[in-house]
């Protein structure tokens, strides 16, 4: 029994198919309000945080210590006047953060949330090739980047779309080889080893211990995707102001903002999920969703963490270190996986 | 022709005068090929107050709030600076109290000076956390400064042959204090940064300063000494007390801006040493000469032309002043560091990639009161 199909049987009302159709939309709405609300929270624990690691006190104004800062922020970002710069390509320019945010919630769509008590599985949809299009749908937001970025006219956001670029192929390449190895790795165990639900049904040991060099290499490529300093090339704000979002202003820049802490969610979400066992833990069939949860937080706390103590790589050390270091890994990693499988340690 | 190819090929940007790290209000006009610097133009003027003319139209004694705006995060060095060519030129001498404290406040200034630098240098490597670790530390000595003379930065602390308020012993035990705690937080902020591998890989073998381009480009200061040159004023034509303390100039051989950021960390190591030296042996008596007491201020009259030189945290300072024999002076000339170091900046660009200029330009250390007087 899952939420959905719990939503459709109290909608049974409207007769079968309305009743699914509107479950559906019902789940999709759920998940795009878990997503913001998740990305508040996310940002006022990494305001707290960071103002906990640079001995500042962090909001305390609005609301009790600060809580109702965030939505305060967002209430402003969306009644701001939206300043557009002159000689832009309007379409792109309008849809790239639309793009960002689409992206961004289809990739909640997908992740296996596991049960939750009476609520039952709480996943919204799934398919059999499901891993495959989470993948898919998180590549469309480097789209984005680069339509904010060749589109508002402005050398600074140029330079910036043009690192994102640089910067996404060389790591997608090797973040898709550690998931083949992943895959490799579940098929062992599960019909379906490209359902990112078989993935976690796989894992009765998590794959971070089977595949710790994939894991390494997932780690960074979350990173990465998400664009947070060490990894910031592309909106590094000293030196290109702050890149592809330099020109935007008001709600289009809070969805920006909303991608970057969302990416960082969904990264630690899909970590969990591929490689530290997902919502499994005990009491797996009443709190499977809380472990996902708890893993998640701890993986965002420590991505915020090393947020907030490193400096910025070079884009060209990074696209090195791509090609050079993380591609060999994973295929290293794709071979000890096979080897693995082979003599049936796996 | 040749035209005509540039543009076809270049991206001309415009860095600055407001852009998050052109420290304050330098421009940077910038050729880029994709993502190389090809050429790197500084364009300067955006803080000019004409403050070596408003000298010429004021008192020899107030010529100091405009020499404390030059270097706003080092304006003791700048007040010194000042001073010791007024001094020389009005033949006033400070008494041997006034000699120590003025160290004293110096040093601490110029520990204040480099803790900015630092945090700045990590904010333009992408990384904020350090820039709220040296900001504690410089609050507590700017909170000295407070209590001392009044005010923050601008202190106009110094005076023609004295200080304007004496220390006691609540100050020097402040002091005291201060120096105990600072080396074991300074090690701290070292460690954040010179231990970090991405921080040694944006910094090492990048805007390679040999010394001999140093030399003639005219940079001084922790800039030149990271180029192995052990070039100090403090220690080659010694001023103030600083003949009587016992300290090293820090050098490296490593010439890059590793290299700067580490020979600045030994600075101000140096520094505590001198000060917690310095501290001790403040003698007692007057705070200021009865030469040039309030009463006389403005009846000082010079006659003749010096050229003082000083080692403000950013490189030698120099004072060139002229007087007529009137109350005021007749020339006034500032060699700042800032505006000197500043001009390696293209020379040190070609061909890097602009996260590397930006590293570089951060490396400098430039304050642009003091560039654009």
């Amino acid at each position: 029994m899952n939420l959905l199909l719990r939503i459709s049987s109290i909608l049974s009302v409207f007769g079968h198919y309305p009743s699914f159709i509107l479950a559906y939309i019902i789940e999709t709405l759920m998940v795009i309000i878990f997503a913001t609300v998740v990305v508040a929270g996310m940002v006022y624990l990494f305001r707290k945080y960071m103002a906990r690691v640079q001995m500042r006190v962090g909001p305390n104004r609005v609301g009790k210590a600060g809580i109702l800062q965030v939505m305060a922020d967002g209430l402003k970002l969306i009644q701001k006047e939206s300043i557009m710069p002159e000689g832009r390509d309007d379409l792109a320019y309008k849809v790239a953060p639309v793009l960002i945010f689409f992206g961004l919630i289809m990739g909640f769509i997908f992740i296996p949330y596991g049960p939750l008590a009476w609520f039952g599985q709480l996943t919204v949809s799934h398919s059999d090739v499901s891993l495959i299009i989470i993948f898919a749908l998180i590549a469309i937001m480097p789209i984005g980047e680069i339509l904010s970025g060749i589109s508002s006219n402005n050398k600074y956001a140029v330079l910036g779309a043009l690192r994102g670029v640089a910067k996404d192929i060389s790591f997608e390449v090797p973040m898709m080889l550690s998931i083949l190895a992943v895959v490799m790795m579940a098929s062992v165990k599960v019909s379906n080893p490209l359902d990112i639900n078989g993935v976690v049904v796989a894992q009765s040991i998590p794959f971070a211990i089977l595949e710790p060099l994939g894991f390494f290499v997932f780690l960074i490529s979350m990173a990465a995707r998400a664009s947070y300093s060490p990894f910031d090339m592309g909106e590094s704000d000293s030196e290109l102001v702050t890149g592809n979002t330099t020109e935007y202003t008001g709600l289009r820049f809070g969805l920006f903002y909303l991608g970057l802490f969302g990416t960082i969610f969904l990264g630690s979400m899909l970590i969990s999920t591929i490689y530290l066992g997902g919502y499994y833990g005990p009491y797996t069939n009443y709190a499977g969703f809380i472990w996902l949860l708890i893993k998640t937080v701890v993986l965002v706390v420590i991505s915020l963490t090393i947020w907030l103590s490193m400096p910025r790589v070079r884009i060209d050390k990074f696209v090195t270190f791509g090609w050079k270091y993380l591609l060999p890994i994973s295929f290293i990693n794709l071979i000890i996986t096979g080897i693995l499988i082979f003599g049936g340690i796996a | 022709m040749e035209n005509k190819g540039l543009k076809e090929k270049y991206i001309e940007l415009n860095m600055g005068p407001q852009h998050p790290s052109t420290h304050g209000v330098l421009r940077l006009k910038l050729l880029l090929d994709g993502e190389t610097v090809k050429n790197v133009e500084p364009v300067i003027g955006y803080l000019h107050r004409n403050a070596e003319k408003i000298c010429e139209l004021d008192f020899y004694c107030d010529a100091l709030i405009y020499f404390d705006r030059m270097d706003y995060v080092g304006a003791m060095n700048m007040e010194v600076g000042y001073l010791e060519a007024a001094e020389k030129l009005l033949n006033i001498e400070p008494p041997e109290r006034v000699v120590w404290i003025r160290t004293v406040m110096a040093e601490l200034n110029r520990l204040a000076s480099h803790l900015v630098w630092a945090g700045a240098f990590g904010l333009d490597l992408g990384m904020l956390t350090p820039f709220f670790y040296v900001f504690e530390q410089r609050e507590k000595i700017l909170d000295l400064f407070t209590e001392i003379c009044g005010s923050r930065q601008e202190t106009n602390y110094m005076s023609i042959g004295g200080v304007y308020q004496d220390f006691n012993d609540k100050i020097i035990y402040k002091i005291k204090e201060f120096t105990k705690q600072f080396p074991k937080k300074l090690d701290e902020v070292y460690n954040l940064l010179a231990k970090n591998d991405i921080f040694i890989s944006r910094t090492k073998n990048v805007g390679i300063l040999e010394p001999e381009v140093a030399l003639d480009y005219g940079v001084t200061g922790p800039m030149l000494r990271a180029s192995g040159v052990p070039y100090d004023v403090r220690k080659a034509e010694p001023y103030l007390a600083y003949d009587r303390v016992n300290f090293d100039i820090p050098i490296s051989k490593g010439k890059d801006v590793l290299a700067r950021f580490v020979v600045r960390f030994e600075e101000m190591r140096q520094s505590v040493k001198i000060i917690n030296q310095a501290i001790d042996k403040i003698p007692d008596g007057p705070y200021f000469n009865p030469k040039a007491r309030k009463s006389l201020m403005l009846r000082l009259r010079g006659e003749g032309d010096v050229y003082a030189r000083t080692e403000s945290p950013k490189g030698e300072f120099g004072v060139y002043l002229v007087g007529d024999g009137s109350v005021k002076p007749y020339r006034v000339h500032v060699r700042s560091p800032s505006f000197k170091n500043l001009s390696i900046l293209p020379y040190l660009s070609k061909d890097v990639l602009i996260a590397d200029m930006v590293a570089i330009s951060g490396s400098i250390d430039l304050v642009f009161g003091e560039v654009d007087r």
